[in-house]
């Protein structure tokens, strides 16, 4: 059983796409993340909202490394540490929400 | 001299400045002249010329000095200002020269006079000059040239001097050539007085440095005596003839110069008036006093230096007048050695007249009285030839002395008559062959005798040689006389030959020869070569000198060629014809005297030399043999026995003659032969000659007393060397009399009565002390300094088996025991020998080793005497064989050792490897082993103290077999190996034991050792069923009070104590519960039953089981007291009991609680403030049964620790209750951030009192929340709900978010990994997850199954990540992989 992961596509207002994930992500669910990512593969950079995301490990650390030329991220503040220290706030751009998963701030790099 | 002040000096004129920029210093100095006080006017006004005569002045290195204008205005350089112008400068610089030199100006006013006139240059080489510079008239010597300087015109204005000093070399010339005249000719001086008036003249010629000199000589009455003077008439007041050391008014120090002291005195007052000048104008101011200095010992004298007053007294004056002092104190050094040895050489020669003609005239005396005894013996003999054979020997012996009495005599006076020149020889031609062979053939039948080859080899020579029959003859009898004394196997041999004009006659032996270093010395008069050995130690050492002067007087000559061991040959050439001879010598042949009787003496002395042979029966019958004839001793026992020594066989028979009436007589001819008779056969007196070939008297007696056996034999030395000195060297060296030739028959008679009385005395003693010795029934012994025993009795002898036989025993004695098989028993003898070597007195028990091999245990008592007869340190000793006794104490401390530590054995196994280790000390054995074949067990049991983890299947296989063969072996019957060991069985409650005992040494196991081993395994067996019993009812009440103390197996998070004050029960009054109830709810119960031990603890069981089905009713805190109450008023003993009784939630940390009369509850939360639980009390139990019990509630905060326990931790005498509370407050409290097993552990040391508890403890430990524990199978998708209870228990923890997070995400990694461990080597295989917390500290662990990866980003770079993720996230992580599994292990820190 695999834990639980929500992913919503949209589009902003600037018509930009964006990947809303919802859960924890693990070694378990990497890959469902790994996919939806791959499938929204086009040219235009991909922003993906992991304000309501608790949990990121290595296994999801992986699958954003392997997608960071091509996507921005947001995040919330528990997840910036993971962030900034694997590397991953390095490579690609890191917005930070609040906390209450709404947008907010700079970005943090 | 004068001086100007520098305010005469004008100011510098500026404008000429310029003038004097060559040099800085001076050209300042002249600047500052004021130069319109002189004739040349202000610089600037100055022509060319003097310009440029200035500046070069200026410029230049080399001394110079200038004069310019009417008045010849000086200037100079700096080089002349240092070398000569001194302390004038600056006032010179400006001033007319007549004025700046005026003291010299005598002499170079008119050089430059000269120079101005003529315009021609001076030159003066070393020209003295006496110059004022340094505050005195100075002796001072200048080289110099004036050259003309002119004008601008080219008038001549002034002039330039060049000048170079040269005083240091003049001066320096002057003195080196007087010390090399002092040193020129030493060897022609003689005397003291020649030498003194040699080195006065010297010094004398150098009246410059030296005005004087006085040269006064010590005495040795304390004065010192006027022996030279230079330059200073004779009575002058300063040169007294002599001076006394202690005249403190005398014109020269003379005291402090004994001592070796320089003095410098000065030369005022009236005495010194009216002094020489020498080669100055006035005479000197002071002078050096310094001493003529002897090496090693006081001065000789002194030297008075007056002193040129034109010098300083610096130090090369001061070193020339030492140097000067130097040469003439070795100049009196050589002439009084010269004059001592001069005396001596003198004194030697006047000593040497003295005896010759001593000797002339005592020869000449000696003859007379000797030829009015041999006159009258000779016409005895022949008158009673048929008298009695012992008249008839003794006047054989008057007559064989006397004729060599003459012999020495006229040696001697032949000697003097050489010396004194009036030796007349009367040569006539001879047959020289014929001469010599018959001469030879005289000592044929001595030659013969001596078992000698003789070879005379004379063929007749072509014409007669010149000789003097009587000097010739003592010539070859000389030699052959000499060759036969120290020949003693091969031949003699004689040889004439004819050769260049020379008789060459040769007498050569094959005897000991002569050292190669002795060779030159040999035809000296007296010498003899010490100790070669001959066939007498008779001889004047006069023969071979006479030899060589009566060679001599024929014109001839003799060598001698020898080798060690080997032989002698002597070679006398003399010249044929008569030309070499004086014409008064000669006489035609036959008319000089025949050859008298001079070759008897030479033969019948040398015959004495020679053993005895049948001609001679009474010596055969006295040499080494006891002479028969013999009369008792005067006491009536066995006669004494006396041993003499002497080479001279007359004066052998003549002792034997006279000793043999009262004693048993033997006789030997050497020291040696009488050294190896006494060891033989000590005597009760030996008498014996100080000079003897091969070993003499002195020798001969060191010898004797160095050996024990012969120590003691008293002996009588007979020399002809009379003198206090050789009487005392006898006695020294330890013989006991001492008798100088010639003495008296009654004299020997006497001496020789008391000497052996006093041994007698002395033996007597002895005897009466062996027999005394022998029957003591104690061993006794005497040891000398290096510990041989040199001495034993009989009983010694049984006990060691050595007997007196063997004596002495030298250390190592044969009783040691073998090191290599007993180093103990060898280190213990070793001790007490050391013992004995060192301080001579002590007492032991030591096992030795008798001669059949069996072991001895002795007492040994000593003690050190000094031997009084030789003043030698002895040990006397006795020793009793306590073999019995030893081994009865052995085993009875061996078996009392046994019985006390099986006593204070607390179990079966404790009880055995005790006795195991108490088996190994007794035999210090390498190691002790016992075997246990229970009757189920596969493998038999092994115990072996000190080698815990040494199962059976680990020993040799040679050793199990050993044992292994034991079994069938009855029990309690030792059985020794021979490979050193020992083994016995006994009955244990198992099954059969074997006890093997490893010796490791080759050490026999001995019959008293298998005793001692059967005794103690019995006890042994003994021991070990009485604890069996003990154990049994140990295991027993130990499984029944487990039962009623609390839980076995404690929730997490808990930690208990418990510690009974009786010994040995594990229970007492004190108790703890703890139970889990429903939900996370836990109750705690502590509780104390008044008293102790099993009475209490009975109590204790009941109140405990009784509180616990009360709890699990889920009755409250207050109710389940209140229910015990009832209780306990009904259990006799229970009354009064405390009891804290709680409730608390794990996930709220909520407690409520009542409490009985129990001390409070300590709560230290995280943040170090510490809370007392003191809400909810009442009184004990059953003091008001009925009455309604308080609750109080608290709330334990994350991360808090609980702290329950009972009276005996906290209470003290002497101090309140409340101070042990807070001590205990303050352990937990330091120890919140230690796990909570640990601290269990700290609290219950730190508060221990040294002395141990004194009452029950019990303490219960609970930390909120306690830990998780999660264990789940390898899979993904368990993560999730791992995460969730994770997430829950830390912020139970209380952390904050970010740190919450952080632990997440370690922990899912290290999950992750192990899941990833788990499917790739045991699907579905568990995973633990651990997480504890403490005040500041939380560590997870989780564990699994599989193999850690280690990080290959690489090949999964996702998984590297997640390492890396753990180690930035935590703050210390730990990865160990095990074979089991690996273990992460990570800890972080918890921040406020």
């Amino acid at each position: 059983m695999n834990t639980p992961l929500t992913l919503v596509t949209s589009e902003r207002s600037d018509g930009r796409p964006v990947l809303a994930v919802t859960g924890e992500i693990d070694m378990s669910n990497a890959g469902t993340l790994d996919a939806a990512l791959a499938r929204s593969a086009d040219d235009s950079t991909l922003v993906v909202d992991l304000s309501a995301v608790d949990y990121l490990d290595s296994a999801g650390l992986t699958v954003l490394f392997a997608h960071a030329p091509r996507i921005r991220l947001i995040a919330n503040p528990l997840l910036v540490p993971v962030l900034t220290i694997s590397g991953l706030a390095d490579v690609t751009v890191v917005e930070e929400t609040s906390g209450d998963g709404r947008t907010g701030g700079g970005a943090v790099s | 001299m004068t001086r100007c002040d520098d305010a005469e000096r004008g100011s510098p004129g500026a404008a000429g400045a310029a003038v004097f920029a060559a040099d800085e210093e001076v050209g300042r100095d002249l600047a500052g002249v004021d130069w319109r006080k002189t004739p040349l006017g202000p610089p600037d006004g100055w022509p060319q010329s003097l310009r440029t005569a200035v500046s070069i002045l200026l410029s230049s290195r080399f001394p110079m000095w200038m004069a310019w204008g009417p008045e010849l205005t000086f200037f100079c350089n700096a080089a002349y200002r240092r070398d000569t112008l001194g302390q004038k400068y600056p006032w010179a610089l400006g001033r007319p020269a007549d004025e700046v030199w005026a003291e010299i100006w005598d002499d170079i006013g008119p050089r430059i006079g000269t120079v101005l006139a003529t315009g021609e240059a001076t030159w003066d080489e070393a020209l003295l000059l006496f110059l004022e510079r340094a505050g005195y008239p100075e002796e001072t010597y200048h080289t110099f040239s004036y050259s003309p300087l002119r004008d601008d015109d080219g008038a001549v204005v002034g002039m330039l001097c060049v000048v170079s000093e040269d005083t240091e070399r003049v001066i320096g010339e002057r003195r080196m050539a007087t010390l090399r005249d002092l040193g020129s000719d030493p060897s022609v001086v003689r005397t003291e007085q020649e030498m003194l008036a040699f080195a006065c003249r010297q010094l004398g010629r150098n009246r410059h440095d030296l005005p004087f000199t006085l040269t006064y000589l010590f005495d040795d009455d304390g004065r010192a005596r006027l022996a030279g003077t230079t330059g200073i008439p004779a009575g002058h007041p300063a040169a007294p003839a002599d001076l006394a050391f202690d005249d403190p008014d005398g014109v020269w120090p003379a005291a402090a110069l004994a001592r070796g002291e320089s003095v410098l005195v000065s030369l005022g007052g009236a005495r010194f008036t009216g002094l020489p000048s020498g080669n100055w104008p006035e005479p000197p101011a002071q002078a050096v006093v310094v001493p003529l200095l002897q090496q090693g010992s006081a001065p000789y004298g002194f030297l008075v230096a007056a002193l040129n007053r034109y010098r300083p007294l610096d130090r090369g004056y001061q070193g020339f007048i030492e140097l000067a002092a130097g040469h003439v104190a070795a100049g009196i050094a050589s002439a009084r050695s010269y004059q001592a040895q001069q005396r001596r050489a003198e004194e030697l020669a006047e000593l040497d007249r003295a005896k010759t003609v001593f000797f002339s005239n005592i020869s000449h005396e000696f003859r007379t009285p000797l030829t009015l005894i041999m006159g009258p013996v000779q016409e005895l003999r022949s008158r009673l030839r048929d008298a009695d054979a012992q008249v008839h020997e003794e006047l054989e012996i008057v007559h064989r002395n006397g004729l060599r009495l003459g012999k020495l005599v006229n040696t001697l006076l032949d000697f003097s008559r050489i010396e004194a020149g009036r030796m007349q020889a009367r040569y006539e031609p001879v047959d020289l062959a014929a001469v010599t062979a018959e001469l030879a053939s005289v000592f044929r039948s001595a030659i013969d005798k001596a078992g000698l080859a003789f070879e005379v080899d004379c063929p007749p020579l072509a014409e007669p040689a010149y000789i003097d029959r009587n000097m010739w003859e003592k010539v070859v009898l000389n030699l052959l006389s000499n060759a036969l004394k120290f020949t003693f196997d091969g031949s003699i041999g004689v040889r004439l030959r004819h050769r260049d004009g020379h008789a060459v006659v040769t007498v050569a032996d094959t005897g000991i020869g002569v050292p190669a270093d002795e060779l030159p010395r040999l035809f000296e008069r007296f010498h003899r070569i010490e100790s070669a050995r001959s066939r007498s130690n008779e001889g004047s050492g006069i023969g071979l000198a006479l030899v060589k002067e009566l060679v001599g007087l024929h014109g001839g000559t003799i060598t001698a060629d020898s080798v060690e061991g080997k032989g002698t040959t002597f070679t006398i050439r003399l010249p044929l014809g008569s030309g070499h001879l004086p014409a008064d010598g000669l006489v035609p042949t036959g008319a000089a005297e025949p050859g008298s009787a001079t070759a008897d003496p030479f033969v019948e002395e040398a015959l004495r030399w020679l053993p005895a042979d049948g001609t001679a029966p009474r010596e055969t019958a006295a040499l080494g043999v006891s002479a028969t004839a013999s009369s008792p001793a005067p006491d009536g026992g066995a006669p004494a026995r006396v041993l003499i020594a002497d080479d001279n066989a007359d004066m052998r028979d003549y002792l034997a003659r006279l000793l043999r009436q009262s004693y048993q007589v033997t006789l030997v001819n050497d020291g040696q032969a009488a050294l190896e008779a006494v060891r033989a056969d000590p005597p009760d007196l030996l008498v014996s000659d100080v000079m003897m070939p091969r070993l003499d008297g002195l020798q001969l007696v060191a010898a004797l007393r160095a050996d024990p056996r012969t120590a003691g034999v008293p002996v009588l030395l007979l020399s002809a060397r009379a003198g206090q000195e050789a009487s005392i060297e006898g006695l020294e060296a330890g013989a006991d009399d001492y008798l100088v030739k010639p003495f008296s028959a009654a004299e020997l008679l006497a001496r020789v009565r008391a000497n052996i009385e006093l041994a007698r005395m002395r033996n007597h003693h002895a005897r009466w002390r062996s027999a005394m010795i022998e029957s003591l029934q104690e061993a006794f012994f005497v040891a000398d300094e290096s510990g041989a025993v040199v001495e034993i009795n009989a009983a010694f002898a049984d006990i060691l088996g050595y007997g007196p036989e063997g004596l002495p025993y030298t250390p190592l004695h044969p009783w040691w025991p073998d090191e290599a098989e007993d180093p103990q028993a060898h280190a213990m003898v070793g001790e007490a020998f050391a013992q004995l070597v060192s301080e001579g007195r002590g007492s032991c028990v030591i096992p030795v080793t008798h001669r059949d091999g069996h072991q001895v245990w002795v007492a040994v008592t000593f003690n050190d005497v000094t031997d009084p007869d030789t003043g030698r340190r002895r040990v006397v000793g006795t020793m009793r064989d306590v073999t019995a006794e030893h081994y009865l104490v052995q085993r009875e401390s061996a078996l009392a050792a046994l019985s006390m530590r099986i006593s204070q054995a607390g179990s079966l196994s404790d009880t055995l490897s005790g006795a195991l280790e108490e088996l190994r000390d007794v035999w210090h054995a390498r190691r002790v082993l016992a075997v246990l074949w229970q009757e189920d067990a596969e493998r038999p049991v092994l115990t072996v103290p000190g080698s815990a983890g040494l199962r059976w299947q680990d020993l040799p296989e040679d050793l199990r077999e050993r044992i292994t063969e034991l079994r069938g072996h009855p029990p309690l019957r030792p059985l020794a190996d021979e490979a050193g060991g020992a083994g016995i069985t006994l009955e244990h409650p198992g099954g059969l034991l074997a006890v093997w005992i490893d010796l490791d040494q080759m050490r026999p196991f001995t019959a008293e050792d298998q005793t001692l081993l059967a005794l103690l395994t019995g006890r042994l067996g003994q021991g070990l069923h009485r604890a069996h019993q003990l154990d049994q009812q140990r295991e027993a009440a130990v499984a029944l009070q487990r039962a009623i103390l609390g839980p076995s197996r404690l929730p997490d998070g808990f930690a208990v104590r418990y510690e009974p004050a009786t010994r040995p029960l594990e229970v007492g009054g004190d108790w703890y519960d703890i139970v889990p109830l429903s939900g996370d709810r836990i109750a705690v119960v502590v509780g104390d039953c008044v008293g102790r031990g099993l009475e209490a603890a009975a109590v204790m069981g009941q109140l405990r089981s009784a509180c616990r089905a009360l709890l699990l009713q889920d009755a409250g805190p207050a109710q389940v007291l209140g229910a015990l109450d009832r209780f306990a008023a009904l259990v006799p003993g229970a009354k009064c009991t405390t009891v804290f009784c709680g409730v608390l939630d794990t996930a709220t940390g909520e407690l409520v609680y009542s409490s009985a009369g129990h001390p409070p509850g300590i709560l230290a939360h995280p943040d170090g403030t510490t809370l007392l639980l003191e809400g909810g009390r009442s009184t004990p139990l059953a003091v008001r049964p009925g009455h309604p019990r308080p609750e109080a509630e608290c709330t334990m905060p994350a991360r808090s620790t609980l702290l329950l326990y009972t009276d005996g931790l906290v209470e003290r005498r002497r101090r309140p209750l409340t101070a042990g509370i807070d001590q205990a407050g303050a352990a937990v409290q330091d120890g919140r951030s230690t796990p909570i097993e640990d601290l269990a552990t700290h609290v219950m040391t730190r508060l221990a009192p040294d002395s141990g508890f004194n009452d029950d403890v019990a303490l219960v430990l609970y930390r909120q929340p306690a830990p998780l524990e999660v264990a789940f199978p390898a899979e993904s998708g368990q993560l999730a709900p791992v995460r969730t209870a994770l997430r829950d228990w830390l912020s139970r923890c209380e952390l904050n978010p970010s740190m919450i997070q952080n632990v997440l995400v370690a922990a899912g990694e290290a999950c992750a990994n192990a899941i990833e461990h788990g499917h790739r080597h045991a699907p579905g295989h568990m995973i633990r997850l651990r997480a504890v917390a403490t005040a500041r500290d939380l560590r997870l662990t989780v564990a699994d199954t599989g193999r850690w990866k280690p990080p290959q980003p690489e090949a999964n770079p996702h998984r590297g990540r997640g390492v890396a993720l753990m180690r930035a996230l935590m703050h210390h992580v730990t990865i160990e992989p095990g074979a089991a599994g690996t273990t992460v292990d990570m800890h972080a820190r918890i921040t406020r």
